[in-house]
């Protein structure tokens, strides 16, 4: 061991003559404080951002006069999805959905207003955030400091030089990954600085941080092991780097953009506006409540006439409008949630494809595993989305039941015809302010730390293979020094 | 006697090509930018088809409007009930780079209902599928080219001199310069034929037109860039080894690092909150309509839109005619916020502009964008389109309500349509 | 001491001095190789050799004198300087991934020439090389081989001036014998010889005259042809030559 730490000094005293070692490393640090810090500050920013709409939604909801229970179904309500602390860190898919939705009745409308159609193409380049620095950039500063940590030596005869003075090959191999992993120790700094600002300061769970920043130990350890490896099989320091150049392309560039566009050619999603249709069809042939003859609206009235043992709807304890408009709601919404399942189950289906893929390429499974801890994968949208869809459907029903217990039928019936029974029709504006905000729920340690399982899976088994390689290098410098 | 140009070129391409990495890089390029063109050619067909198949369930959805909610022949349940489509077909260069079409919707139904509410509406995607970018030609030029390029070209001269051939090439070359420029020239050539082989059968296969010949020109200009950056290296007398680094350091530089950073820089300086803002206030224009006396709401609505000045009065508690002047109101209530909000987005596409002109990468990108028709630009020119769309369908509804006109079923299929023809897939 | 040779000189150096950074290389030095005449220059490492044939080849600009070659000056005009003169470097180094008549084809064609395959077998045959290792590629080549490709090359260039750097260094007693008799004839041929190296039992047996440089200028001149006293000119400029 005593031996591995000098020849890792030995290598540490060389990269600090060296003026590209420092450059990159100086450039990185550099890079990575300003990633940490602009990515803190705008994850602080949107959410305050979006903590003021939200109350500024919920004051307008509140603050509606008496009105007609469904004038506020159509009035609707504005929910906004907050970020988690963590997004500080890995902003993950957030920019690239939308965050505000507007709720209505017998309607779902999208998550609009998503950055990166307000932003130009350069959004498409890479957000640089202290997630991005650890998987992209960082792995290339390391492959800038060590390509050559053993072809050097190699190409200089210094090696045979290290092991005639007795030095094992196993020691060298260890000299060299102390060496470099402490170069990637020092990468990680800033991030795992911001990290610790995000558990401080934004009470993110402590045990998250940990993880993430374990997680991105693993993946620096692998890409440390890989470049050492590939610096002790290639031949010349050139042929190093030309071949770990090559594996950072593939790995981190290539394969994270060929999956998805394999996972979309496989499982080829709908329009927004063809579910749209598909859902306004099958309502046709549920029920249509425009439609005096609809058997399913007629079954609908003789069962709750027969329930309440009177023949016509005007002697109803409740209001009958009120009553379809419920019942109208439920119809809608069962078929949004059919079709927002669907959905959500083609979503996981192309996320499983492009996981897979993963398997090549290590940038993958740890952008995977850093977004699921850090609460800003796809999963965390569609929670959002589950989330202010229940919340729709409570508040509309809600208010439909308002209308079928404090508004009479022939009220209703003659509100655009009768002044008096306008007024009345208008109920107590207490009603809207008992209706509850909305709270996000986040999904809970659990719940992220097994949607983190795959990706940190797939970097194990990576781990294991870069082992097994870093014996048979061992082997083979026995031999062939 | 003497060789002559060709010969010299032919003695040239035979060293390259009987360099034992020459080859399988120049093939596994064509693979590449194959497979890229292929993806897109692929992406802009599933579109196209989109965009065909949607055009029989649109006229299903208006004939069943037409025969359930709208069937008592007023119009205003007409206009509230019956969306109509739009879209906005990809360009024949569209397949290069496929841009923000993943992720803005191209195509769009609406009604004559307020219109701010409707057009920002978003498309259906994977936002994990969408993060890292779609896998198309400009990605193949912009990200992976320079690479390919430094590999052919970083020991352009250093590989001479390293392998001690420098003095002997120098003294029988009649030109030195020459010699170096041809085998830049040739290597950069290969790689840039090597990119565009595929390309030009993808645009022969999309049709593609002269369009494709500025493409092929920005291709060449990129790769100049890349090629001149390697003879810098080779200028600066650095090794072989440091010339890699140096030129792989630049790479990172300008096609990662400051596009980032200038991402960064310009969302600071130009925050564009105006789109939730504008619908918020929208939505409390068009609901306040229903609180607002008629006479005064209808007086603001006939000074936007005067021709029906003089019809009929609106009288009683609800009216059609009133629903829709005050959803109009509502989008003209915002039409200050609506204004910045675009004024915003066109300044941060200003501002990329200007950083394209020092950053190649993204002064490619932007410029493949806009000749794919696939940026910014072109879906604000959709959303201008669906404007005045929305526009005509507004007072073709008009003509209905002011005039107190029943709308009858055959008055469905005389509702403006899309000015675009839908394309064959 | 310096003599002047009797027919016109086709390489002429007059006063060259030249320095790279505060060392100075070449130090007024002056020579002059006339048509059909084998010039060896003489000089331990650092002494100025290559240096010398840098500037005749116009890879490097002097501070001071001047210099013609084949009535060309390299200094304003390089590439027709070089298009006068063959050069066979010290080391050879070839295209491993083609043969030797590969290799001679494309420096050929670098200088405007494209030489029949008969042409080249018969340079070669001139140079020694086997004809069987012909086709193969010179990757699997000895230093020797290369060296006689290269030769090869130079006689195939059929130009007034040959520049030749350590040229029997890699070559054994045989082919140093070989290529001695190859000069003669390239000699006969008219061809104005410049040799530099440090072997001067090599360049006795060849050489018209030998010029010991030393501290970048010439410091005795002798001609094998009226008889030296080999071991005496060793003991006294042995050691920079061995150096």
């Amino acid at each position: 061991m005593k031996t591995v730490r000098l020849l890792a000094g030995n290598d540490w005293r060389l990269m600090a003559r060296s003026r590209v070692a420092q450059l990159a490393l100086l450039m990185l640090l550099a890079l990575s404080i300003v990633a940490a810090v602009t990515a803190v500050a705008h994850r602080d920013d949107s959410n305050a951002l979006r903590a003021r709409f939200q109350q500024q939604a919920d004051r307008a909801f509140d603050g509606q006069p008496a009105r007609h229970p469904h004038r506020m179904v159509h009035y609707g309500h504005f929910v906004f999805r907050p970020l988690p602390a963590l997004a500080g860190f890995d902003p993950g898919v957030d920019g690239f959905t939308g965050n505000t939705i507007f709720l209505e009745g017998h309607r779902q409308n999208s998550a609009n207003f998503g950055d990166v159609r307000q932003s130009s193409l350069l959004a498409r380049f890479g957000q640089l955030t202290p997630a991005f620095v650890l998987q992209a950039l960082a792995p290339l500063v390391l492959i800038f400091v060590g390509f050559g940590l053993i072809a050097n030596e190699r190409e200089r005869g210094t090696l045979r030089l290290l092991r005639v003075h007795g030095r094992s090959a196993a020691e060298v191999l260890g000299g060299k990954l102390l060496a470099l992993g402490g170069i990637a120790a020092v990468l990680l700094t800033p991030a795992l600085a911001a990290l610790i600002w995000l558990v401080a300061s934004a009470r993110a769970e402590p045990l998250a941080a940990g993880l993430l920043a374990l997680g991105y130990i693993g993946y620096l350890a692998l890409w440390v092991l890989g470049i050492v490896i590939v610096s002790a099989l290639v031949r010349s320091a050139r042929g190093a780097l030309i071949a770990l150049l090559g594996l950072w392309t593939l790995t981190t560039i290539l394969v994270p953009r060929i999956g998805p566009d394999i996972a979309l050619r496989l499982e080829p999603q709908l329009t927004r506006l063809e579910t749209d249709i598909a859902i306004q069809r099958d309502l046709q042939r549920l029920g249509d409540s425009h439609n005096p003859d609809d058997p399913h609206f007629a079954a609908f009235k003789a069962r709750i006439l027969a329930q309440y043992g009177v023949s016509r709807v005007e002697d109803l304890p409740l209001n009958y409008r009120g009553l379809v408009a419920l019942e109208g709601e439920r119809l809608t919404a069962s078929l949004f949630d059919r079709y927002a399942t669907a959905q959500f189950a083609q979503q996981r289906r192309q996320g499983t494809i492009a996981t897979r893929l993963g398997l090549l390429s290590p940038a993958v499974a740890i952008r995977s595993l850093s977004m699921a801890l850090a609460g800003t994968d796809l999963e965390g949208h569609r929670r959002f989305l589950q989330q202010a869809e229940a919340y729709r459907y409570g508040i509309v029903q809600r208010l439909n039941r308002l209308q079928a217990e404090t508004v009479t039928y022939v009220d209703d019936g003659n509100r655009n015809r009768d002044p008096e029974a306008a007024r009345r029709v208008r109920i107590d504006p207490r009603h809207w302010q008992e209706v509850p905000d909305f709270t996000y729920r986040p999904a809970s340690l659990a719940e992220r730390l097994a949607a983190a399982a795959p990706g940190a899976g797939i970097l194990l088994v990576w781990l294991g293979l870069a082992a097994a390689a870093a014996v048979a290098a061992i082997r083979r410098l026995e031999e062939t020094v | 006697m003497g060789p002559g140009v060709i010969g010299l070129w032919r003695h040239e391409l035979r060293l390259f090509l009987r360099q034992p990495m020459a080859l399988p890089l120049l093939l596994l390029v064509v693979l590449l930018s194959a497979g890229s063109v292929w993806a897109g050619l692929a992406e802009v067909a599933h579109q196209r088809e989109v965009i065909a198949r949607i055009q029989p369930q649109q006229a299903a959805d208006v004939a069943a409007v037409a025969a359930s909610a709208a069937a008592d022949g007023d119009p205003g349940n007409a206009a509230y009930y019956t969306h109509h489509v739009t879209w906005d077909p990809p360009s024949d260069l569209a397949f290069i780079a496929l841009g923000q079409r993943d992720v803005a919707p191209f195509v769009l139904r609406v009604r004559a209902l307020a219109l701010e509410g409707q057009i920002n509406e978003s498309e259906t995607y994977n936002a994990e599928l969408a993060l890292p970018g779609r896998f198309d030609w400009a990605f193949v030029l912009t990200y992976l080219a320079p690479l390919f390029a430094i590999a052919l070209l970083h020991d352009l001269v250093a590989s001479e001199r390293e392998a001690g051939r420098l003095a002997l090439l120098g003294a029988m070359a009649r030109s030195r310069r020459g010699l170096w420029a041809r085998r830049a020239l040739l290597r950069s050539g290969l790689l840039f034929a090597a990119l565009t082989l595929p390309l030009i059968v993808g645009g022969l296969i999309a049709n593609s037109g002269w369009a494709l010949l500025g493409v092929i020109g920005l291709a060449a200009a990129y790769l100049a860039f890349w090629t001149l950056a390697c003879l810098a290296a080779a200028w600066l007398r650095l090794g072989s080894v440091s010339a890699a680094a140096a030129l792989a350091a630049v790479w990172l530089i300008v096609t990662l690092v400051l596009p980032g950073l200038a991402l960064v820089a310009i969302n600071a300086a130009i925050p564009v909150r105006q789109g939730v803002e504008l619908t918020l206030a929208q939505r409390e224009a068009v609901h306040g309509g229903w609180d607002k006396p008629k006479p005064a709401t209808m007086a603001a609505f006939f000074r936007a839109e005067p021709a029906w000045r003089n019809t009929a009065p609106v009288r009683g508690g609800f009216h059609w005619k009133w629903y829709y002047a005050f959803q109009h109101l509502g989008d003209l209530s915002v039409a200050e916020p609506v204004r910045a909000y675009r004024a915003g987005l066109e300044r941060r596409d200003a501002l990329t502009r200007q950083v394209g002109y020092v950053l190649p990468p993204v002064g490619l990108q932007l410029a493949l964008h806009r000749l794919a028709r696939t940026d910014l630009q072109a879906q604000l020119a959709y959303q201008d389109r669906i404007r005045a769309y929305h526009a005509q369908l507004r007072r073709f509804y008009y003509g209905y309500l002011f005039t107190d006109r029943p709308f009858q079923a055959a008055d469905f299929a005389r509702a403006p349509r899309w000015p675009e023809p839908p394309p064959q897939p | 001491m310096i003599s002047e040779s009797s027919s016109p000189a086709v390489i002429a150096l007059s006063g060259l001095t030249l320095r790279r950074g505060t060392r100075t290389v070449l130090a007024d030095l002056t020579l002059q190789v006339a048509a059909g005449e084998i010039y060896a220059l003489l000089g331990g490492n650092g002494a100025g050799k290559s240096t010398t044939l840098s500037v005749l080849l116009g890879f490097l600009r002097p501070d001071g004198g001047t210099v013609t070659v084949a009535g060309t000056d390299p200094v304003t005009a390089p590439d027709a300087a070089r298009r006068q003169i063959a050069f066979l470097p010290e080391s050879v180094a070839l295209y491993d991934q083609l043969s030797a008549y590969e290799n001679i084809a494309y420096f050929m064609a670098l200088t405007g020439h494209e030489p029949t395959r008969g042409a080249m077998d018969g340079a070669l045959d001139a140079a020694g090389l086997q004809a069987e290792a012909r086709t193969r590629r010179v990757g699997g080549y000895s230093k020797g081989m290369r060296q006689k490709v290269a030769i090869a090359m130079a006689v195939l260039r059929d130009v007034p001036v040959l520049l030749l750097d350590e040229p029997t260094s890699g070559l054994d007693p045989r082919a140093t014998a070989d290529f001695n008799a190859l000069l003669g004839r390239l000699k006969a041929r008219g061809t104005a010889i410049l040799m530099v190296t440090h072997d001067l039992l090599g360049a006795a047996d060849c050489a018209d005259r030998i010029g010991f440089l030393a501290e970048g200028r010439i410091v005795d001149e002798v001609r094998p042809a009226d008889g030296i006293d080999v071991l005496a000119l060793h003991h006294r400029y042995g050691e920079a030559a061995a150096a």
